[in-house]
This record gives structure tokens, sequence and C-alpha cells, in this order.
């Protein structure tokens, strides 16, 4: 066994990490896909921008994760363990033996927060989930999070990633799961504000028959924040709205990778990724629309809209529409540019000063994504952390 | 004293002058017309005073309700009650009319030493304006001239005059490609806000806008200068024999 221990890829990446318990299927899945793929370097196609494998060659240490701390909400089980009595399991959706990170937050996280809606429970209170992230060093930690919606239900769900002093070597690694069952209804926003720390974050869903999910992805701070977001819609007539927000500054380094997986008829997607890049930061958008061959009357929309506000940010933006099917609408556009300069003199004609007029326009163009986020505190809470980020910016 | 004051001014873009040694006086209560054929920097004129900063000031003096105009940020003039009808107002997607039309009223009084308007009383002011040009109650909530029409998009601006109350207010060829029927509710609102103690200058091609809103004086752009100056008799000689004669007689005197 001891030997055993010293040579898994586990404790290779990280120290302090221990072999995948052999009784466990599910971490030696996930074991077994990270020692044949190990960690991608920045040669690999969707990391080419954004190099985390870096924090793993200058070594991490494995630490517990702090609890995410949760509301109690009628209507929902909520419960924090390290093993499952029932119900769907973590690693329902196979997601550890498609992915590096994702594997790795399999192998190692300790206990998995399941929240779980019943059948037919309209669930009126919103559910709040925060996940604070504090790491004095090179910490690496991993958390888990499952969310299953039975059959005509619904949930509204807000994901807070805070801390205010991790350090820019630690890394905290999260996954959920998300089950939107038949006719139900899911509406799940996260909000990430870390400071200097490092994120990577994967989410991947199923959604039945008639399901709705909309999910709205915040990025207000972080050394490094990458997003992996899956959605699968496996059952006709699901509907599927991602939105996400971005706003960076300094050296910061964002990345939204979305997938929609349309596979049967009748679905439909809609995708608005919007944000604002000041100092020299970096920003990736990749968004894949697939729509498989069974996949006919699909409607597929996908935007992403970008304004730089020095010389020195870059975005990286790539749009990836793959089309199987020969009966369906789909679209997508990407565009990056500078603030309007018009817009900004028409504005000053009328007597608000320059930060004024660059603010109000901004806000403005972080609205379209705003808007879909239902509570309208949630709303007014985001939009004064905006404004009061454009400020820091000094833009 | 007057309330502006232009002596000598000059102006180019992208290193072409457009404006050589332009002068205008207007008091407060007048209504100054500027005509001009095309090129003629009747457009220049306009931007350069609203503090259009992609026209560069080379020589001149222009003096506002008696402070310096060309030192003032595009804000300051707008506060310190100087309006640009734009020719071609800016569509803003998201900025909804009522929170642009607060924000600017805000800032515009703050200047004055006034307080921002109760929610109530802003929006009774500003339904009472939006009367004085015909526009419906669901243009103001919509995003700030987004889909509007053309002949909405110059309402639009009038509008936002009446909101702001300034005392000197430029109209930047508003009449042009209005139907007759825009026309007149555009040039309705300006004659219902002309009082003794404000001032117009409209720029147009068209001496039609002209038998709306009467000029006490009319002024010849060409060239970048003023080259004639009468009352409202000259626009209505403009329109019948044209720019030509103008430019033959500016010639000959050169």
């Amino acid at each position: 066994m001891s030997e055993a221990m010293t040579t898994s890829i586990l404790s290779d990446l990280i120290s302090g990490a221990k072999a995948a318990d052999s009784e466990c299927v599910l971490a030696q899945e996930a074991e077994a896909f990270l020692t044949e793929n190990g960690i991608p370097s920045k040669k690999h196609e969707d990391w080419k921008y954004t190099n985390i494998k870096r924090l793993f060659d200058n070594g991490l240490e494995l630490i517990s994760a702090n609890d995410v701390s949760f509301n109690s909400v009628d209507g929902v089980e909520t419960r924090l363990m390290a093993s499952m009595p029932e119900g769907r399991q973590p690693g329902f959706t196979g997601i550890h033996s498609k992915e590096a990170h994702a594997a790795l937050n399999t192998a190692l996280f300790e206990k998995v927060l399941v929240v779980r809606v019943k059948k037919g429970t309209q669930v009126s209170d919103e559910l709040i989930l925060n996940q604070a992230i504090e790491y004095a060093g090179n910490h690496f930690a991993a958390t888990r999070l499952l969310i299953e919606l039975e059959d005509n239900a619904s949930l509204k769900c807000q994901l807070h990633f805070t801390g205010s002093h991790a350090s820019e070597k630690s890394l905290h690694n999260h996954v959920t799961e998300i089950f939107v069952g038949q006719n139900s209804q899911f509406e799940f926003n996260i909000v990430q504000e870390i400071t200097e720390g490092n994120l990577v974050n994967t989410t991947e869903v199923f959604c039945q028959r008639d399901a709705n999910f909309t999910t709205n992805t915040f990025q207000l701070s972080g050394k490094l924040l990458r997003n992996n977001l899956n959605i699968r819609l496996q059952g006709e007539n699901a509907e599927t709205h991602l939105n996400g927000f971005y706003m960076l500054k300094g050296s910061e380094l964002f990345d939204n990778h979305t997938l929609v997986d349309h596979l049967v008829p009748h679905c439909e997607s809609n995708e608005v990724y919007r944000g604002i890049l000041g100092g020299k930061s970096t920003c990736v958008f990749n968004g894949k629309v697939f729509v498989h061959p069974e996949a006919q009357k699909t409607n597929g929309y996908q935007q992403n809209n970008n304004i730089l506000l020095t010389d020195n940010a870059t975005m990286n933006s790539k749009p990836e529409l793959e089309i199987y099917a020969d009966d369906v609408r789909c679209s997508h556009g990407s565009t990056t540019g500078q603030l309007d300069e018009d817009a900004v003199f028409y504005l000053r004609a009328r007597g608000l000063d320059e930060f004024g007029a660059t603010a109000l326009l901004l806000t403005a163009f972080a609205g379209e994504v705003l808007n879909s986020v239902s509570n309208e505190e949630l709303r007014n809470i985001l939009e004064r952390k905006i404004q009061a980020k454009l400020k820091e910016m000094r833009v | 004293m007057s309330l502006l004051s232009i002596k000598n001014l000059k102006a180019r873009v992208e290193e072409k002058d457009i404006l050589k040694g332009f002068n205008l006086t207007v008091n407060p209560g007048e209504v100054h017309a500027i005509m001009g054929p095309n090129g003629s920097g009747k457009s220049t004129l306009a931007s350069v005073l609203a503090g259009n900063e992609s026209f560069e000031v080379t020589d001149g003096e222009v003096e506002f309700d008696g402070k310096n105009l060309l030192d003032m940020a595009p804000e300051e003039r707008a506060r310190e009650g100087l309006f640009l009808a734009f020719q071609y107002p800016v569509e803003i997607p998201g900025v909804s009319n009522v929170n642009f039309m607060k924000t600017a009223l805000a800032e515009v009084r703050k200047h004055r030493g006034l307080e921002p308007m109760e929610a109530k009383d802003f929006l009774a002011f500003m339904r009472e304006k939006q009367q004085l040009v015909e526009l419906s109650g669901n243009l103001a909530g919509r995003s700030v001239n987004e889909g509007f029409s053309g002949g909405e998009k110059k309402r639009n601006e009038i509008f936002q005059m009446a909101m702001l109350e300034p005392k000197l207010a430029i109209l930047d060829e508003t009449d042009s490609g209005l139907d007759i029927d825009a026309l007149r509710i555009v040039a309705n609102g300006v004659n219902k806000l002309k009082s003794k103690d404000n001032a117009f200058i409209v720029i147009t091609h068209y001496q039609r806008l002209l038998d709306y809103i009467v000029p006490d004086f009319v002024h010849v752009l060409y060239n970048g200068k003023i080259v004639r100056s009468g009352t409202k008799e000259l626009a209505l000689e403009l329109e019948e024999k044209g720019y030509d004669w103008i430019k033959d007689e500016v010639a000959a005197e050169a």
C-alpha cells in the first residue's frame, strides 16, 4: 500500500494527497483519468490562455476546505456529509471521467453538500450558499455540491465564492452537479469575488424534458477564475439561459468555457456573456453549442460582447457552433471594442461628468445580464458592486 | 450684457481648418438663424460650442454669460446653461430616458445649488415636458433614442432641452429630414420655451423651419465665416436664389 501511495498521481500533484481509496469506485475512476491525462498545460486547446498548471508546478498542499454555509429554506433538503445514503450520487454526471480538474475534485473532496427538492415542491425562498475561500499559502482545497430537483419542482439558488485573504498561490477547486427533473425550473446565480485567489469551478447540468435552467455568473474579483459550464439538454422542450458578466482590472484573468449540448429535438438555449476589461487583464470566452444529429428544431442563440477600457487588456473570444442537424435555428455574435465615445460626449453634453457618463454606459452594458437575475435585492447588490469596481478602475 | 460673444473663432478637425474667424453676438431673448451651404462649418460651430474634443480651437474667444466657455469641459457648459440639440442624436442602449433625464437634471440642479427633485415632482415635470413635444409616455421608459424614428429622436432632443431649461440652445439641423407635422411639433416646442431670458441659435439648411421659428437675425456662414447678416428676409432670398449668388459676391469682394 505504501508504495501505491507514493506513486499515486494525486500525491504527485498535491502534497498531502493520498491515493484513491481502493473501496471507492468513483475516486478510482477519477484517479485513473488523471493518471492517463494529467493536469492540462497551455498546450491543451481548452487551456491555451489560462495557465493553472503553473500553480501545480509551484507546489500545492492539500487542506480541508471551509464548510459551505447555507440558510434553511422550506421545501429544500440540505445536508453536508462525507458520503451519501441514497439518491443520485456525486459523479452521476460522469464529469470526473471527462475533465482533469473535475477528476481531481472527485478524488479529493471531503464533503458534499446535497441539495434536494422533492417532486412537486415549489420553493418560494431563495437558497443562499456561501463558500469562503481564505488560504494563507499554497493551499489546495476541493468542495462539492450536488443539486437535484425532482420532477415538477422549482428552486432559486445563489452560490457565492467569497474571500478577502486568499493567497495568489492557492487554488480552490469546486464542482457542482445539477439534475433538473422533468418540468422543473431552476435559477442558479453564481457570484465570484475572491480578491487574489485562484478558482477553478466546474458546473455540470443535466436537464430533463420540459425543464428550464437559468444560470447567471458574475465574476467580480480574483487572480484567476476559470468556469467550465456544461449543460446537457437531455429531454425534449428543455430550455436553458446561460448568462455571464465579468469585469477585470490589474492583471486579473477570468475564463469562461461553456458548452450547451443539444441532444434531443425542440430544445432552446440562449447565451449572453458580457464583460468590461481594464488594466492589463486577460479574459477568455469560449462558448460551444453542439447540436447533435437527432436534435432537430433546436433554437440556439449566443452572444459575447466585450468592452476594453485600456490598450493593454486582452480579450480572447471564441464562439463555436457545431451543428449536425439540418432543421435548426442557431446564431452567434461576438464583439470586442471600446466604449462609444459619441455616447460619452452626448451624456456629457447633458451635464454628466466623464466618470458619471462612463459609469452609466457601462452599468447599462451590464444590464442585459443583470436583468436576468430575478431577485431584485441581489440585482441591486451586484449593481453596487459593479459600480464600486468601476470606481476602483477609475475609468 | 450679451449672453454669448464669439470673437474671431478658428477651429479645425484633423488638420483641416473649418472655422476661419467667426464672430457672433447673441443677447437674451434673441433667435439667430445660421444658414449656409454644406461644408461651410455650421455643425463644426455647434460641436465646438458644446465642447466636442474632436475639434481643435486654434484661435479666438468665446464668452458665455460672462465666463470663458472654451475653458470649460462639455458637462460644465451644459450645467452653465448651454444646450446642443444634436444633428445625430446618439442611441444609448440600456439607459432609459427617465434615468438619463433624472441624472442629467440632478447634475444641472446641483450646479445651480438645488436639491434633486422629489420622484413624484420629477415624473410630473417630465410628463408636462413630454406633452410639449407630443412624445408618448412609453417612449420615456425606453432606452435613449434606441429604435426611435428620425422624428422621434429630434423631438426627444427638444424634450431634453425643455427639461434642462438652458439659457442658450443651439439647434443643429433639428429640422433636417422632418416631415411637416414633426417640424411643427419641434417648432412649437421651441416657441413655447422662448422667453426674454433665453436665446436660440438655429442652424439649418432650409428656410422652411424659419416659417415656424421666426428669427430675429439670419446669418450666412460660408467658408468658415459669416458673410452676410440680415433679418428673416435674407432667408427667403436664399431660399429663392440658392447660395451661389453669395459665393459669387464673396469671390468678387475678395
